[in-house]
């Protein structure tokens, strides 16, 4: 059983992912996509609505080496983040 | 800790954390066997013909009237299902209508046509022409599951291809995302007053409906609790690597075939239980045009029913478009006489005894496990976009 792991406060985001309205796999892989766009180090942020999402990218990054952040709710959706190894 | 503190804490880990996808397939392969034992397999797609054979007789395509969508057992397995995965969405709050962009929505509907297509084909969706066939024994479950893989592969090659050359485009709204949890057990005293209904009624076969609805709601839970997804089991190793949906639907098939095996073993259960006439080109193409489909469409025949219940209209649409070609493939390939040209029934147990059956699905199960376990550490077949 996993728990939903909340990102801190004040992220600086170098990109921002709408992955809105896009189910399982579109979000994972359109994340996989756009972290090959940002430099390491940095952090990606994804807009998705599928809360397939809170168990395929943490389960991605932590294969991946990427690291997870967390995520955040928001009105009607979720912000996660991604941080490039 | 206090009591009521030791209740949030279960309540918690019960109804809002995610379940591993082992504990779903360990508490599917239970209630699969349970299902059985209450009086036959459980499937999907027969349910969700039920439906559209209704609203073709209702327009006057169809001549004879179907069997009562609330007194038919598929059916009644699938309103079990879709309660139960709606009761786990609104307890966890993750209930909301998602409108998906419109590429989203034709992706839906083409692919639902096609496992409308490839589920007539094959005798079922995955549930009952794969996961369920094995389980009862018929060697079709095994020709189903290559035809799976292959089309898998195909459908993921489609999905790699449409990330270079279409942008999906903006999403349509979220909305009733605050439905309020208590709901949720509302539905569950609903669902005991239905099963209470069917119970008392003196009407031949009805009272058996009660176990469809509620061991049907019970899969629905365990599904949208673990978000297995029998989809994902497939995909994931060629897609990420990740194996753990495999493997879960593996361990799944195994537990589910010794129990089942045992049934007919016993003479409990008939032999030809979900052993249909789809051994040969009807299954691996059934189950090759259906893996490919349900890659495009992000939803199997179970995984797409129960993200219904969680509001995802994307898979509305699939399940709208699948059942609606599934009626009209299996009306019209029944009076085409394709139906019998399928291949054979083949019960396995006839050719090599209850012991050498469920022995080479363990190890053909074992043997799945062990390669997509070892290509999450290798990747040796991940398809690289």
């Amino acid at each position: 059983m996993s728990d939903n792991k909340k990102a801190p406060d004040g992220l600086s985001v170098a990109m921002t992912l709408d992955a809105k309205g896009l189910s399982c796999p579109m979000p994972l892989l359109r994340t996989k996509k756009e972290i090959e766009k940002i430099k390491s180090g940095e952090i990606l942020e994804v807009l998705g609505t599928d809360p397939g999402s809170r168990n395929d990218i943490p389960g991605w990054c932590s294969r991946s080496g990427h690291e997870y952040l967390g995520e955040k709710e928001d009105s009607g959706f979720i912000r996660f983040y991604v941080k490039k190894k | 800790m206090k009591l009521t503190e030791k209740f949030a804490e279960v309540h918690n880990a019960f109804f809002k954390k995610t379940w591993s996808p082992m504990t779903g397939g360990i508490l599917l392969a239970f209630l699969a066997i349970l299902m059985v034992i209450w009086q036959r397999p459980w499937g999907i797609v027969g349910g969700l013909r039920n439906w559209a054979d209704w609203f073709f007789y209702l327009i006057g395509l169809y001549g004879e009237a179907p069997k009562h969508a609330l007194y038919y057992s598929s059916s009644v397995m699938d309103l079990g299902l879709l309660a139960g995965a709606w009761i786990s969405a609104v307890i966890a709050k993750e209930f909301a209508f998602r409108m998906p962009p419109m590429l989203e929505i034709w992706k839906g509907a083409i692919a639902g046509i096609f496992m409308g297509l490839g589920a007539t084909l094959a005798f079922g969706c995955n549930v009952g022409g794969f996961y369920c066939a094995i389980q009862n024994l018929s060697a079709s479950g095994f020709t189903m599951m290559i035809g799976l893989i292959l089309g898998v592969i195909v459908g993921l090659k489609y999905i790699y291809w449409e990330m270079e050359h279409l942008m999906p485009g903006p999403a349509g709204p979220t909305f009733l995302d605050k439905l309020p949890p208590f709901l949720g057990y509302v539905a569950v005293i609903g669902l005991i007053v239905a099963a209470y209904l069917y119970a008392g009624s003196s009407v031949e076969g009805v009272p058996l409906m009660a176990g469809y609805l509620l061991i049907g709601a019970g899969i629905g839970f365990v599904f949208h609790r673990s978000r297995l997804c029998m989809v994902n089991g497939f995909r994931e190793p060629f897609m990420t690597g990740e194996a753990a949906m495999g493997k879960a639907v593996a361990v799944s098939i195994i537990l589910g075939t010794i129990g089942i095996g045992l049934l007919k073993f016993g003479g409990l259960r008939e032999t030809e239980l979900y052993v249909e006439a789809a051994f040969g080109w009807g299954s691996l193409v059934g189950g090759f045009i259906f893996g490919t489909a349900m890659v495009v469409a992000g939803g199997c025949g179970s995984g797409s029913l129960w993200r219904v219940a969680e509001g995802q209209i994307k898979l509305w649409v699939v399940i709208l478009t699948f059942a609606l070609s599934n009626s009209i493939f299996r009306h019209y390939f029944g009076e085409w006489g394709i139906m019998e040209k399928l291949g054979y029934a083949v019960y396995m147990p006839d050719h090599m005894g209850y012991g050498g059956t469920i022995i080479l699905v363990m190890i053909s199960m074992a043997l799945w496990y062990l390669v997509i376990d070892w290509n999450e550490e290798t990747s040796k077949f991940v398809m690289e976009m």
